[in-house]
């Protein structure tokens, strides 16, 4: 047995290596019942109630409200099987409340007080509780532990030999019974009968004893949804076996030859909990499936492996459940061989980790992989083997949560695709802005420039052949000032974009920036060349800050830094000057948006009265 | 005195060319291209192999920084290329930007006979000649502005003293515009010994551990101050 059940888990550790295990969804136990079950549990009802009303229908005159406690007590049993029948793995469960529902009705059959029957009702009087007993010791499991096995064998056995002794050494007068009813007496001795009557009872006594502690191992044995399901059954059986015991006593002292039918009525009563409890049970079930909503709005809220797992343990009341992430595992072996018609075959090659598996055996574990819609895993859900009887509602949790993590993957890939589009966009920007720098230096360099210096070394010519003062003078005034417009026309061409960054990088570029300021300025800058967006973005951002510490802090001594990873340049440019700069100022705010502008991220550091610094960072891969 | 020149933008150079008849120099050849002015200079054939006509080789030629085709630094590689070819010419490049980097290039590209000025220069007639004739007499010439710019910023004068013989061998030749394999073959070292003193000169002249452009023209300038002071 238990062999079978560990190779059936094993399948299911096995089935993780083959591409298509998310398997059919157990729908076909959770649909709406078809009329044709109900056509047939009603006719049963109506069968085995006639039954019932037939065998006791002495008893509706003698003591109708009996009489109506067993049939409606006969019915709740029999229509709580039919209820079970539906159950994955309780049909066994489900025959044994019918059955005890049907001899639960021929109990009464000796209210005839003739032919076999009272004879009948006194031997197997009993087989109801052991239908019942079973019923309770199994649910919900797919089957009958051993030792429940024996008790059961041995129970019925007991029942059947002591009371069978007690007829054959009775009449049916000292039974209670009309003589004319059919009794085989063997040997008419009241003191061996009284003992036998003893011992049936004493069996009575330890069978429910035994009943009682069988419960309450189990009821502290279980957890999880097993508990929450079973909690009723097991409060009901106790209760039973509680109102049992209560007849018995009753019946030992009471006059056996009228009957303890106020005893068998409140045990009437307290039986009834039975069935309500396994209907509570079944409803119980059912409204799992309820859980189900909340599980999907939590997983939904937080649709990441923690709060799956988190709201998978809560819904499945399985603390021990574990959700692993295997999309990093698959997207490293199916790397460059993506292709989508062929979902990656290899699964994750990564081992499972050793807290997952708490009970170290993992051949006891439910395993299910969540995949995407292509078939590549997502996640590796893992859990108590007990869900196994909760396969429906398992399965569903499951596919709740792999539809959470799906869309989440999805609403992910959507992001990432959108901020790519953004950053090349903004890259396309930030290239375009460059170019047309360059596009302006180079007019003016070409145009304007070249026009003027052409001017100027016409008018030095001119000046070359005249003798004349007058005119040498105003030639000279108009040279100055051609010098001035020269001078100025260069600074504003190199302004716009330096030669120096382009030809000569950063290095250069800065130091020639740190030869015109009046500032005593500590370069520590990496030779390296890196794209010109990048080297363009941190030169102006290091102008900016440089005619910062020169305008605004009234700095003495400035450092900059420029380091070139193998993705980055991180810039450093420290200020000895007041600090207290106000990073949302215009001329600061400019600089951070330079820098994000080129997809960096930058920080200013400005402690009032302790200089400022600018940490910038800007990638360059 | 014979000039030839190569700029890219008409409008200068035929300013340029009034400028220099107007002083009494000769434009022997005239190229809107380094490239152009090469071909013009040297002729292909056979009858090019002893060098350019001898009327008509210049005394000196003068190239724009920037020129076709990608108006970065043709100016200076033009320089290296005629002065390959003709080790007597000197080589005016203008520039309309004054940069160090670009100094300390043409230096180590062509030597001494060598000058890197202003386009500005082109204001006084006088001043133009006078550098194109020191220029031709294998003097180095540098716009003032580059000069000052790079003496403002370190005075290394003086740190000099601590430079031991070797380095100083190093830093006169630097001076001359050697490069580091030049140097190399002209004291018997391998260039990655000569790397090593360059590295420590700078270092000994506080001018930083890198081999950059410009430490390396500031290291000159600190040689040649020195020079002059002990005179």
């Amino acid at each position: 047995m238990l062999a079978q059940r560990r190779d059936h888990a094993l399948k299911h550790l096995v089935a993780r290596h083959e591409p298509d295990t998310l398997r059919p969804p157990a729908d076909a136990r959770g649909g709406p019942r078809p009329l044709r079950f109900y056509l047939r549990a009603g006719v049963i009802l109506i069968a085995l109630g006639s039954l019932d009303t037939v065998a006791q229908l002495p008893l509706w005159r003698q003591a109708p409200t009996l009489a109506t406690v067993n049939l409606i007590m006969s019915l709740a049993f029999i229509v709580t099987g039919l209820m079970l029948r539906r159950e994955r793995g309780q049909r066994g469960v489900a025959w044994a409340l019918i059955l005890a529902g049907v001899f639960r009705s021929l109990d009464f059959i000796d209210a005839w007080n003739t032919g076999p029957w009272p004879v009948y009702a006194v031997v197997f009087g009993g087989i109801d509780r052991v239908f019942g007993a079973y019923a309770v010791l199994r649910y919900p499991r797919p089957s009958l532990g051993r030792p429940q096995r024996i008790y059961l064998a041995v129970l019925t056995g007991w029942m059947l030999v002591t009371r069978s002794l007690v007829v054959v050494t009775s009449t049916a007068t000292s039974a209670g019974y009309p003589a004319s009813s059919w009794w085989p007496t063997i040997t008419a001795d009241p003191r061996l009968s009284g003992i036998f009557v003893i011992m049936e009872d004493a069996g009575d006594a330890v069978f429910g004893l035994v009943v009682v502690f069988f419960l309450v191992r189990r009821l502290t044995e279980t957890k999880g949804l097993d508990r929450i399901v079973m909690a009723p059954v097991i409060v009901a059986g106790l209760a039973a076996v509680a109102a049992a015991s209560a007849t018995a006593v009753a019946q030992i002292f009471s006059n056996i030859s009228k009957g303890p039918t106020d005893a068998f009525l409140a045990e009437g009563l307290v039986d009834f909990l039975l069935p309500l409890a396994f209907l509570v049970a079944v409803v119980q079930r059912a409204l799992l499936a309820r859980n189900l909503t909340g599980l999907s709005a939590r997983v939904a809220a937080r649709a990441d492996l923690y709060g799956v797992r988190y709201a998978l343990r809560e819904t499945l009341h399985d603390p021990t459940l574990e959700v692993l992430d295997v999309s990093g595992a698959t997207a490293r072996a199916s790397r460059g061989a993506r292709s989508p018609d062929g979902p990656a075959r290899e699964l994750p090659t990564a081992p499972l980790p050793a807290d997952a598996l708490p009970s170290a055996r993992p051949d006891r574990r439910l395993v299910e992989v969540i995949r995407t819609d292509a078939g590549a895993p997502i996640a590796v859900v893992i859990a108590d083997a007990a869900l196994e009887r909760y396969r429906g509602l398992f399965d569903a949790a499951v596919r709740t949560s792999a539809l959470a993590l799906r869309n989440a993957q999805l609403q992910a890939e959507a992001a990432r695709a959108e901020l790519d589009s953004v950053r090349a966009s903004r890259a396309r920007i930030v290239e375009a802005a460059l170019g047309e720098r360059r596009r302006l230096e180079r007019d003016l360099h070409d145009g304007a420039q070249q026009h003027l210096l052409g001017l100027a070394a016409r008018l030095t010519a001119a000046m070359t052949r005249t003798r004349d003062p007058d005119a040498t003078a105003a030639f000279g005034h108009v040279r100055a000032e051609l010098g001035e417009v020269l001078a100025e026309l260069r600074d504003l061409a190199h302004g716009i974009h330096p030669q120096t960054l382009v030809q000569s990088g950063l290095a250069a570029a800065l130091e020639e920036i740190a030869e015109r300021l009046p500032l005593a300025i500590q370069l520590n800058v990496a030779p390296y060349r890196v794209p010109p967006t990048v080297e363009a973005a941190a030169y102006f951002t290091a102008c900016e800050a440089l005619a910062n510490a020169v305008k605004h802090a009234r700095a003495t001594r400035v450092r900059v830094v420029v380091r070139v990873t193998a993705s980055h340049l991180e810039m450093e440019i420290a200020d000895d000057g007041v600090g207290g700069a106000d990073p949302s100022g215009k001329g600061l705010a400019h600089l951070l948006d330079r820098i994000s502008a080129a997809d960096g991220e930058a920080a200013i550091d400005s402690p009032p009265g302790r200089g400022t610094t600018i940490r910038a960072r800007i990638p360059c891969g | 005195m014979r000039i030839a020149l190569a700029d890219d933008s008409a409008l200068f150079r035929s300013g340029l060319v009034l400028l220099l008849q107007a002083s009494g120099a000769k434009v022997t050849a005239e190229a809107s291209s380094g490239d152009e002015l090469i071909a013009c200079l040297f002729p292909a054939g056979p009858a090019a192999a002893d060098g350019p006509v001898d009327q008509e080789r210049p005394d000196a030629v003068i190239l724009d920084l920037r020129m076709p085709p990608t108006y970065t630094g043709e100016g200076i590689s033009t320089a290296a290329a005629i002065r390959a070819r003709d080790p007597d010419v000197g080589i005016l490049v203008l520039s309309t930007f004054a940069e160090a980097s670009h100094a300390s290039q043409l230096m180590e590209a062509v030597g001494s006979g060598v000058g890197y000025l202003l386009k500005d220069t082109v204001t006084d007639a006088g001043n133009l000649i006078s550098q194109l004739e020191r220029i031709m007499a294998g003097e180095t010439v540098l716009d003032p502005s580059v000069v000052r710019r790079l003496l403002a910023r370190k005075r290394s004068a003086g740190k000099i003293e601590t430079l031991n013989p070797r380095e100083r061998d190093v830093l006169a030749r630097m001076a001359e515009g050697r490069s580091n394999v030049g140097i190399a073959q002209d004291l018997f070292l391998s260039p990655r010994t000569v790397e090593a003193h360059v590295t420590s000169v700078f270092g000994k002249l506080g001018l930083g551990q890198t081999d950059t452009d410009n430490n390396r023209i500031r290291a000159v300038l600190a040689y040649l101050r020195s020079a002059d002071d002990q005179d």
